[in-house]
């Protein structure tokens, strides 16, 4: 071992991995794009946390002097929060796991069970997808006006279903597909139906995109205007992104108030976030079959 | 246990027909090996004993009833897939058990038959883990688990060792021999690998294009071949054929070389035949028989492959004996094997 002549530095240097600048311009160009994305944020909280004089007189970007806590309770009571909260929690709870499970039901039958017209189901489907729902939003106030569902929960909940189920059915039929044929194989060998081979095998594999789609889901929903906007005409009805529309007085704006309200209108969102994007993680399939 | 009988049984997909009219009879406790190389409809005619493939025509018998339009899990089978297909959420514990928890079984049932093939298979250290966290045998293994915890009357293996690597594969093969022993179930099971097939089998079915080849024990196959396909499928390296006509004892091949012959055909054949020869049935050497030249020789320790060409044909010889040719060099082939087999040149078929 002693015969090992002494490193020279060069030979050290060499050592050194070097830096693809490919990388280097990919961190450049993520920092960028996350500055873009925070600063609102940033703008939301500091400005929902000062007071109406404060705003006006300081930069939007320097933080709050004195806290101004009263903004959140002021827009509480002023965007109805207690309502619109309400309103907004049933439709969402009742509307996003009802559309999961249903597009999930949807994809797998079209996934893994023969059918004669299967793929003109699938496209039919997909179409769903491809009609922006603007276009559609007339025939569906005159359709749901028919019904009398013009201002319940199921004249809301019925439409987000529509437009939601289509994406979802299209993202978790390509997962599905993808999923081993042997692992159903398997399940229906073992003597299990086809229901209990989604719930049982299908279902948990499953469950980053489902948790995936939640959220996404989730955030959609809390956060749909326009469908509510035409939907839902009684403000005791409106839900949260509704209320925060009387924030907006035709001379004067709280700009403190209506940054709390919105950053009380986001939280939820976020809570749904931290909670399921802990089943984001990859792999669950790893160990079914030989890869 | 059961006997599966499979009668003039025929699947196509679209216009195109893969399992053509196949016809076995299955005994109570047999391990029937299907063998064949890739496509000739081993697998789906497997899948189609599982019930996970329709039936375009013909009957299949499982304990003698008809199972045609019965779904997989009403004809008690269970079956290995090559790929494992274990349950990846599951334990291994929970991955034997699930058949019986479906099937309504109580925990403490379900845990004592669980432990019951966990013993037989040496799983019972990993019952607690998670099938990613195991290797390719333990795997295979735990895959065997779930289908011996349920008594099945048929077991079905869809090639379960072509994803192991050499060695594991020897020695899964003797474990399956021996559960096979120990169960004294009725096995089907599909192989491309023809060691296999030698080595498990009670009887071999040799499949080519959808159709059956031949079907008998490892040695009736190996020592009487119908055709060419079966001779040449079976044995490694694989047997030698020699194309020539027969002049009294010996045979005159395409490039006047003549070659002795330990025996003739039964029948009387003029005109050309085949001469099929197992690679250790030759002798080289420098001074008698058809003149040859080596083209390749690889030794594999154990005995040396050599290759060579007499007149246009290429064989390949096995020796036990170390030997020093150089590629180019001309040594003289000679006949010792005592068994030879001649095929009809024009249907490949067995003369005599």
């Amino acid at each position: 071992m002693t015969a090992i002549a002494p490193r020279r530095e060069d030979d050290a240097l060499q050592l050194k991995p070097r830096r693809d600048p490919f990388l280097i311009i990919l961190w450049i160009i993520l920092v960028t794009f996350a500055l873009v994305w925070i600063a609102p944020v940033v703008l939301i909280a500091f400005t929902a946390l000062k007071s109406n004089a404060e705003v006006m007189a300081t930069s939007a970007f320097t933080p709050p002097q004195e806290i101004a806590w009263n903004n959140f309770s002021g827009a509480w009571a002023r965007g109805n929060f207690e309502t619109t909260f309400k309103n907004s929690v049933i439709i969402t709870v009742i509307k996003v796991p009802l559309g999961l499970m249903f597009s999930a039901m949807a994809a797998y039958a079209l996934a893994r069970i023969r059918l004669r017209f299967g793929k003109l189901l699938l496209l039919f489907f997909l179409f769903g997808a491809m009609i922006p729902f603007q276009v559609m939003l007339a025939p569906i106030f005159t359709l749901l006006n028919g019904f009398g569902l013009i201002d319940t929960y199921p004249g809301v909940i019925l439409p987000y279903l529509a437009f939601g189920v289509p994406y979802q059915v299209f993202i978790l039929h390509g997962f599905f597909k993808a999923v081993p044929k042997e692992l159903s194989e398997a399940a229906l060998i073992d003597g299990a139906s086809h229901v209990t081979v989604f719930r049982r095998i299908f279902l948990p594999i499953s469950l980053p995109v489902l948790a995936a789609l939640l959220i996404l889901d989730f955030v959609s929903t809390w956060n749909e205007f326009a469908m509510a906007l035409v939907l839902l005409q009684d403000r005791h009805m409106w839900t949260l992104p509704l209320g925060l529309m009387s924030f907006q007085g035709q001379f004067s704006t709280d700009y403190g108030q209506l940054n709390a309200a919105i950053a009380m209108t986001v939280f939820p969102a976020v809570l749904v976030y931290m909670i399921f994007q802990r089943y984001f993680v990859s792999g669950l399939t790893s160990g079914a079959v030989k890869g | 246990m059961a006997t599966v009988q499979v009668s003039d049984l025929r699947k196509s997909f679209g216009a195109l027909e893969v399992v053509k009219g196949v016809s076995i009879d299955i005994r109570d406790g047999e391990f029937l090996i299907l063998v064949g190389p890739s496509g000739c409809g081993k697998s789906t005619l497997l899948r189609m004993i599982a019930g996970l493939e329709d039936i375009s025509a013909g009957r299949i018998d499982i304990g003698g009833r008809v199972v045609n339009t019965l779904s997989p899990k009403e004809r008690n089978i269970a079956m290995v897939f090559q790929n494992y297909a274990l349950y990846p959420q599951m334990t291994v514990a929970q991955n034997m058990g699930f058949s019986l928890e479906i099937a309504g079984m109580k925990k403490a049932e379900i845990d004592k038959k669980v432990a019951e093939a966990s013993e037989i298979l040496g799983l019972n250290p990993l019952l607690k883990r998670k099938p990613s966290q195991l290797s390719g045998g333990q795997r295979q293994r735990v895959a065997m688990g779930r289908a011996i915890v349920r008594d099945p009357d048929v077991f079905l293996f869809d090639e379960p060792l072509s994803n192991l690597d050499a060695k594991l594969r020897v020695q899964m093969r003797a474990e399956i021999k021996a559960l096979h022993q120990r169960l004294g179930s009725t096995i089907v099971y599909v192989t491309h690998d023809q060691v296999e097939a030698m080595t498990m089998a009670d009887r071999i079915v040799v499949l080519r294009g959808g159709c059956v080849e031949q079907i008998g024990t490892p040695l009736e196959l190996y020592d009487h071949p119908e055709n060419m396909f079966v001779a040449g499928f079976l044995g490694s390296p694989s047997m030698n054929f020699l194309r020539g006509k027969i002049e009294g004892q010996s045979l005159l091949l395409a490039g006047g070389e003549r070659l002795a012959l330990p025996s003739l055909p039964m029948a009387e054949h003029g005109g050309d035949v085949v001469v099929g020869v197992r690679p250790q049935g030759f002798s080289v050497g420098t001074q008698d028989g058809a003149r040859a030249t080596i083209k390749v020789v690889e030794p594999t320790g154990a005995d040396t492959h050599v290759l060579a060409d007499i007149g246009g044909t290429e064989i390949t010889c096995v020796v036990n004996d170390r030997v020093d040719f150089a590629p180019g060099e001309e040594v003289r082939f000679s006949i010792t094997s005592k068994q030879v087999h001649y095929f009809d040149p024009t249907n490949e078929s067995r003369i005599g």
